[in-house]
């Protein structure tokens, strides 16, 4: 590719990808003001998550570490994508990664289990 | 003839008086059965209505106590309800944990991993396709030790063509308690957060092309290692650590001369060990800050040049997630400093000294945004992401592979699939001095198994 070329490609880029995320953003804001909650919305979990500082003592369930902590690194994989004894290595494994106390680990996998088995 | 009238009046004055006497007396017992009849049903409905007096008390204590009932049902049954939850989540626990303590022989694997195809172009180089397929093998021997072992297979890219395979981890670790787990083998290097916690599996990437930063972390560690997380004294969230000693790294270069780090320790030469970790403060589930640090005796086999070398980084990451903003927003970072000192010559040895005594530093900074909670179709699975990565690094001297000076943006636009299936695209444009224009763009289809 000759100078020319490189900087037509990096205007086409740049004006492509500015459109996409406007088009992401406006789009999710149009819906926000229409407010028309779909089923699909409805089944998706509004999660908020307080920004008060993290208490250990507080007996959180496994569904909240699981939601709270496995979304860190990467995107949260359902319940259902495993049987409950993949879930015992993917959690021992998980474990590591995450930093997770053995009663943190114990919780979350409590609560997998028995969501992969419902 | 009196006698014949007498006889027959008689007769008749005396059946009349029968009939009469008789009449009187059928009357008078008919009275007294009835009377006794009466008395009887009178008896009846006194205890009938005694009854229905009694009845109508209880139905009135009973709907009182219906109304108490009700009144009381909700907390009642919330009560009872939260108390069988806990029950049960007792009994899920316990039942996993039965579950988790395994027979023996009772040993589960899982192959994971993640495959990844590729197309990029690079200006000023040839387009090209490329592919790599790392699986896992994750085995739970019981419910105290781990064993991890991964592969990397890939045809290597650039015009030489060819394919490689590559070890990526082999380890064993041992849970020694709830906040603690020994391990040893080769592991993904905790050292600057970002490789450890997310760069080895595409399919948990925004972008395709590694950071400028990556080149100055150590890949990986051979060595043994303690790691684990604790709840941060007076209760303010939580620690994690992990710390290392492993096989140093090893200079290398073209004829003896070193310019280069290499921290593909699978080999140590005259002992020298690293020891190093990284340690990081989670005050809410949603931020980490890490610090990690790493300090070695680099050598070069053959030539046996000594020196040390300082690795430093710090990294955050965050992310919000928020029915406001639709869907989630990632925040990722760090920065690096690596040092590395002065070399020395082992006597009689006639290499020159090389130039060292340099630094080296880079870093990155990553956000994305997914509007995953907006309910429209194909848009809650995209996912727009930013990066700007930068490394600076001696002109002369000892540099880590890829320590230029180099600063970079990076836009991508991702497709999730699924959680684990991520269609990437990403434009990066470079900015290296008096080398201009070697932008390149990727396409990525990653998938992790
Ligand atoms: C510190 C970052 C981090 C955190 C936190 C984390 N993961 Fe992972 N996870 C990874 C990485 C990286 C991989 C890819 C495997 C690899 O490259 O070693 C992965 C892989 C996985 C996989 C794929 C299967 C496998 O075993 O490789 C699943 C499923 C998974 N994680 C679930 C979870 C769950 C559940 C949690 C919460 C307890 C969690 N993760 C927390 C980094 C993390």
């Amino acid at each position: 590719m000759n100078l020319r070329n490189i900087q037509t490609v990096r205007m086409i880029m740049l004006v492509g990808l500015a459109a996409a995320s406007l088009t992401l953003m406006a789009g999710c804001s149009n819906n926000g003001t229409a407010g028309k909650p779909t089923a699909k919305k409805a089944a998706k979990p509004a999660a908020i998550w307080p920004l008060a500082v993290q208490d250990p003592a507080k007996n959180e369930t496994g569904a909240q570490i699981w939601s709270e902590n496995c979304l860190r690194c990467h995107q949260l994989r359902s319940p259902s994508q495993y049987t409950p004894a993949q879930w015992g290595v993917i959690v021992q494994y998980m474990r590591l990664k995450a930093g997770l106390t053995g009663e943190q680990a114990r919780k979350v996998l409590a609560f997998l289990k028995s969501a992969s088995a419902h | 003839m009196r006698k014949r009238i007498t006889l027959p009046i008689l007769l008749a004055a005396a059946m009349a008086a029968t009939a009469v006497g008789s009449v009187r007396a059928a009357d008078s017992s008919n009275y007294q059965q009835l009377q006794k009849k009466y008395s009887t049903l009178k008896v009846q409905m006194q205890a009938m209505q005694k009854q229905m007096a009694q009845m109508q008390k209880q139905m009135a204590a009973q709907q009182k106590q219906m109304k108490a009932v009700q009144q009381a049902a909700p907390s009642i049954n919330e009560r009872a309800t939260r108390r069988a939850i806990k029950r049960l989540s007792r009994q899920v626990m316990k039942l996993s944990e039965k579950e988790a303590a395994l027979e023996p022989g009772n040993i589960q694997v899982l192959i994971a991993g993640d495959v990844n195809v590729q197309f990029q172009n690079k200006s000023g180089g040839n387009s090209t396709f490329y592919a790599d397929s790392s699986p896992m093998i994750q085995v739970r021997i019981d419910k105290n030790i781990f064993v991890n072992t991964a592969f990397d297979f890939y045809t290597a890219s650039g015009q030489a063509g060819g394919s490689a395979a590559d070890i990526g981890a082999a380890n064993i670790n041992y849970e020694l308690g709830d906040y603690m787990t020994v391990g040893g083998g080769l592991i993904t290097s905790p050292i600057g957060g970002i490789v450890g916690n997310y760069n080895p599996a595409p399919w948990n990437r925004w972008l395709v092309d590694g950071s400028l930063e990556d080149n100055l972390l150590p890949p990986n560690e051979l060595g043994i290692w303690t790691r684990g997380g604790i709840p941060a004294p007076g209760n303010l969230g939580y620690l994690t650590y992990f710390l290392f000693v492993s096989n140093g790294p090893e200079f290398i270069g073209t004829s003896g001369v070193p310019n280069q780090l290499s921290y593909d320790n699978f080999t140590a030469t005259q002992n020298a060990k690293t020891v190093g970790g990284r340690i990081s403060y989670l005050p809410i589930p949603n931020v980490e800050i890490g610090y990690s640090a790493e300090w070695a005796s680099p050598t070069q086999s053959g030539a046996l040049t000594k020196s040390d070398s300082w690795i430093q980084a710090v990294d955050f990451n965050s992310y919000y997630f928020n029915k406001k903003i639709e869907g989630f927003v990632k925040f990722r970072g760090g920065w690096t400093w690596e040092q590395v000192g002065q070399g020395g010559i082992t006597p009689g040895n006639p290499t020159t000294p090389p130039a060292l005594g340099n630094m080296s530093n880079g870093g990155q900074i990553d956000v994305a945004y997914q509007p995953s909670m907006c309910g429209i179709k194909y848009l809650d699975k995209m996912m727009v992401a930013f990066r700007y990565d930068r490394t600076d690094g001696p002109v002369t001297g000892v540099q880590t592979p890829g320590a230029m000076h180099e600063q970079r943006y990076s836009v991508g636009l991702d497709y999730w699939l699924h959680s684990n299936a991520v269609l990437k695209f990403e434009y990066e444009f470079d900015n290296v001095p008096d080398q201009h224009g070697s932008d390149a763009m990727f396409m990525q289809f990653a998938v992790g198994i």
